[in-house]
C-alpha cells in the first residue's frame, strides 16, 4: 500500500502542460527525493499532494491524487490535508513572532486552546527537530534572531505540531551552509521513522545520501524511479544517467 | 585618456556641488520661517493661551476652541476613515482580482490621494452640508476631511501589504490556515507598521488642512466649545488665516504662537510615525 500515489497525474498553467502522465507511489516511513533540472516539475508535482498549487490562479490539476488511498482532490478538505501534510520551503519562512507562536500556529488555528497541550506538542516538535537545546531558555524571543539553519529547523518543527504523518521538502538545504545542510540530513533520516518524507533537491549527493528512492523528473516527465543506491550506480535511462554524471541539466 | 577622467572628475564635484547647494538653500529657507515664527510666536505662547477662547483682545485671545474643534474633528475623522480605508486596501490587495478593472481602481486611487483638497471641500459642501443637510457642522467636516486622507490610507495600507512576502501567505496556507486566518493572524500583523505609518501621515495632512473646511463653511470665529457631531466648529488652521487677517500686531503675534504650536503638533505625529516604521523594519528584516 501506497502512502502518496499520483495517477495519470497532468498539470497545466495556462496552456504549458508542467506535468505529464505522472504515476508514481510512494511508501510508508521512506524518503523519496525527486530530482532533475530547472523547470522539470518536480517541486510541481510535490505541491500537488497539499494542493499548494490552487494558490496559482492559472494551474489546472488533471488525474488522481491519493493519501492513504483517499482521493486528495475530492474526498477531503484543502485545510485538512494540509494538516496531515506539512510542508518545508525552500527560503526559511518563519512568521516575523516568536519562536513559541511560529511552532504553536498550526496548533492555534485549529482551535486548540489548552495552553498545557500546545506547550507539550511545542517542547515535542522542537524535539523531534533537533532544535531544543538550542532554543529551549529563548522559546519568546523573536524566531527571525535565529540563523539561517535554526530558522528552517523551526519551520520544521511548526511542520510537525500539527502531527501530519507526511513532510514535504521543497530544496529545505538550499540556501544554507554546508553545517547547517548537514543538520537538517540528520534530521530528515531520524524523521523517516514518524514520518513519510518527501523532498526535491538539487543536489544530486544529497538525494544519494538521504533517500531510499529517487525519481528523476525531465520537461514534466517521470523519467525514472528507483531504488537510490540502483539509481545512482547503474540507472535504466540515458537520460538519467546523463543528468546524474553532470552531462546535462 | 587622462583628460577625459579630468572631465568626468570635473562634472562629478560640479554635481555634488550643485546638489549641495540645492540642499542649503532649502534649509536655509526653512530655518528662517522657523525662526521667524518662532522668534514671533513662541513668547507669546503660556498657559492661558491654550485655555481662553477667541476674543476681540489679542492678549485675551486662545485656541481653546480651535485645539478642541480640531481633537474633535481629528477623532470623528478618523473612526470614519480608518475603518474604511484600511479595509479598502487589504481587499483590493488580498482579495479583489487582478484584472483591467482592478488597474483601473488603482489608477484612479492613486489620482484621488493627489486631488487638490479644495475639491474634497466642494464636493463636501454639495453631498455634506447640502445635500445630507448637515450644515456647517463637525460631522459635515469629518466626512469632508475623510474623504481626503481616504485614498492615502488605502494606497498605504495596499504598499504595506504587497510588501509582506509571499512565502508568508505560503507557510500559512501550507499549516491548513484559511485565508481570513492568515490574512488576519499573518499579513496584517507583519503590515501593521506600514500602515499605521501610513495613517499617522495621513492624520497630519489633515490636522493642516484648512481650504476644504473654509470651503463647507467652518466658522472662523467660534466662542464655545463643540459638544456634539451637530455643532459648529473651528480649528487651529482656520484660527490662524483669521488671525493673519487681521490689521493689528499683537494678532499677528496670537498667529505666530498659533503656527508654533501647529508645528510642533505636526513634527510630534511625523516623528512618531518615523519612529513606529523604523521599530517595525527592525522587527520585520525577513
Amino acid at each position: 500500500m501506497y502512502k502518496l500515489e499520483a495517477k495519470n497525474a497532468n498539470l497545466f498553467y495556462g496552456d504549458k502542460q508542467a506535468l505529464k502522465n505522472i504515476n508514481i507511489g510512494i511508501k510508508p516511513n521512506s524518503v523519496t527525493a525527486f530530482i532533475g533540472p530547472s523547470g522539470c516539475g518536480k517541486s510541481t508535482l510535490l505541491r500537488c499532494f497539499n494542493r499548494m498549487n490552487d494558490l496559482i490562479e492559472n494551474a489546472r490539476v488533471e488525474g488522481d491524487f491519493l493519501m492513504d488511498e483517499i482521493n486528495i482532490y475530492k474526498d477531503i478538505n484543502t485545510y485538512e490535508l494540509r494538516k496531515r501534510i506539512g510542508m518545508v520551503f525552500q527560503k526559511p519562512n518563519p512568521f516575523p513572532k516568536t519562536i513559541f507562536e511560529n511552532v504553536s500556529y498550526g496548533l492555534r488555528i485549529n482551535g486548540m486552546k489548552d495552553k498545557k497541550m500546545i506547550e507539550e506538542r511545542v517542547v515535542e516538535s522542537l524535539k523531534q527537530s533537533a532544535l531544543w537545546n538550542e532554543v529551549e531558555g529563548s522559546l519568546h524571543k523573536s524566531a527571525l534572531s535565529l540563523s539561517g539553519g535554526q530558522q528552517q529547523r523551526i519551520c520544521i518543527a511548526r511542520a510537525l505540531a500539527t502531527e501530519p504523518t507526511v513532510l514535504l521538502m521543497d530544496e529545505p538545504a538550499s540556501a544554507l551552509d554546508p553545517i547547517s545542510t548537514a543538520k537538517i540530513e540528520d534530521l530528515i533520516y531520524t524523521l523517516k521513522n514518524k514520518f513519510t518524507i518527501v523532498i526535491v533537491t538539487h543536489n544530486m549527493q544529497q538525494a544519494a545520501r538521504i533517500s531510499d528512492k529517487t525519481a528523476f523528473f525531465y520537461l514534466g516527465e517521470l523519467i525514472e524511479f528507483e531504488k537510490t543506491k540502483k539509481m545512482f550506480t547503474n540507472p535504466e535511462e540515458e537520460k538519467t544517467q546523463n543528468y546524474i554524471t553532470g552531462r546535462f541539466g | 585618456m587622462k583628460n577625459l577622467i579630468r572631465k568626468i572628475k570635473f562634472i562629478d564635484k560640479t554635481f555634488q556641488y550643485l546638489a549641495m547647494a540645492a540642499t542649503f538653500f532649502v534649509l536655509i529657507v526653512l530655518c528662517v520661517l522657523i525662526w521667524n515664527i518662532f522668534s514671533n510666536g513662541l513668547l507669546r505662547i503660556n498657559g492661558s493661551f491654550f485655555t481662553n477662547l477667541p476674543s476681540r483682545h489679542a492678549e485675551r485671545a486662545g485656541i481653546m476652541t480651535a485645539l478642541a474643534g480640531m481633537g474633535s474633528l481629528l477623532v470623528i475623522t478618523i473612526v470614519i476613515a480608518l475603518p474604511i480605508g484600511v479595509l479598502s486596501g487589504v481587499y483590493l490587495e488580498e482579495y479583489g482580482k487582478k484584472n483591467k478593472f482592478a488597474s483601473f481602481i488603482e489608477i484612479n486611487i492613486a489620482n484621488l490621494a493627489g486631488v487638490p483638497s479644495v475639491i474634497y471641500g466642494i464636493l463636501g459642501l454639495q453631498l455634506f452640508v447640502r445635500m445630507a443637510k448637515m450644515g456647517n457642522s463637525l460631522l459635515a467636516g469629518a466626512l469632508t476631511l475623510s474623504l481626503l486622507i481616504m485614498p492615502i490610507i488605502i494606497v498605504a495600507t495596499r504598499e504595506a501589504i504587497k510588501a509582506v512576502p509571499d512565502s508568508l501567505r505560503e507557510a500559512s496556507y501550507g499549516m491548513g490556515a484559511t485565508k481570513w486566518q492568515t490574512t488576519s493572524r499573518i499579513t496584517i500583523p507583519s503590515a501593521l507598521g506600514g500602515i499605521l505609518t501610513g495613517i499617522i501621515l495621513a492624520v497630519s495632512r489633515a490636522i493642516g488642512e484648512t481650504a476644504p473646511l473654509l470651503v463647507i463653511g467652518a466658522l472662523v470665529y467660534v466662542p464655545f466649545v463643540p459638544e456634539g457631531p451637530n455643532d459648529q466648529f473651528t480649528t487651529l488652521p482656520i484660527q490662524i488665516f483669521n488671525w493673519t487677517t487681521r490689521p493689528q500686531e499683537a494678532f499677528i503675534i496670537n498667529a505666530a504662537a498659533g503656527i508654533v504650536v501647529l508645528l510642533l503638533i505636526t513634527f510630534l505625529l511625523n516623528g512618531i510615525a518615523i519612529y513606529i516604521r523604523n521599530k517595525w523594519y527592525k522587527k520585520m528584516r525577513y
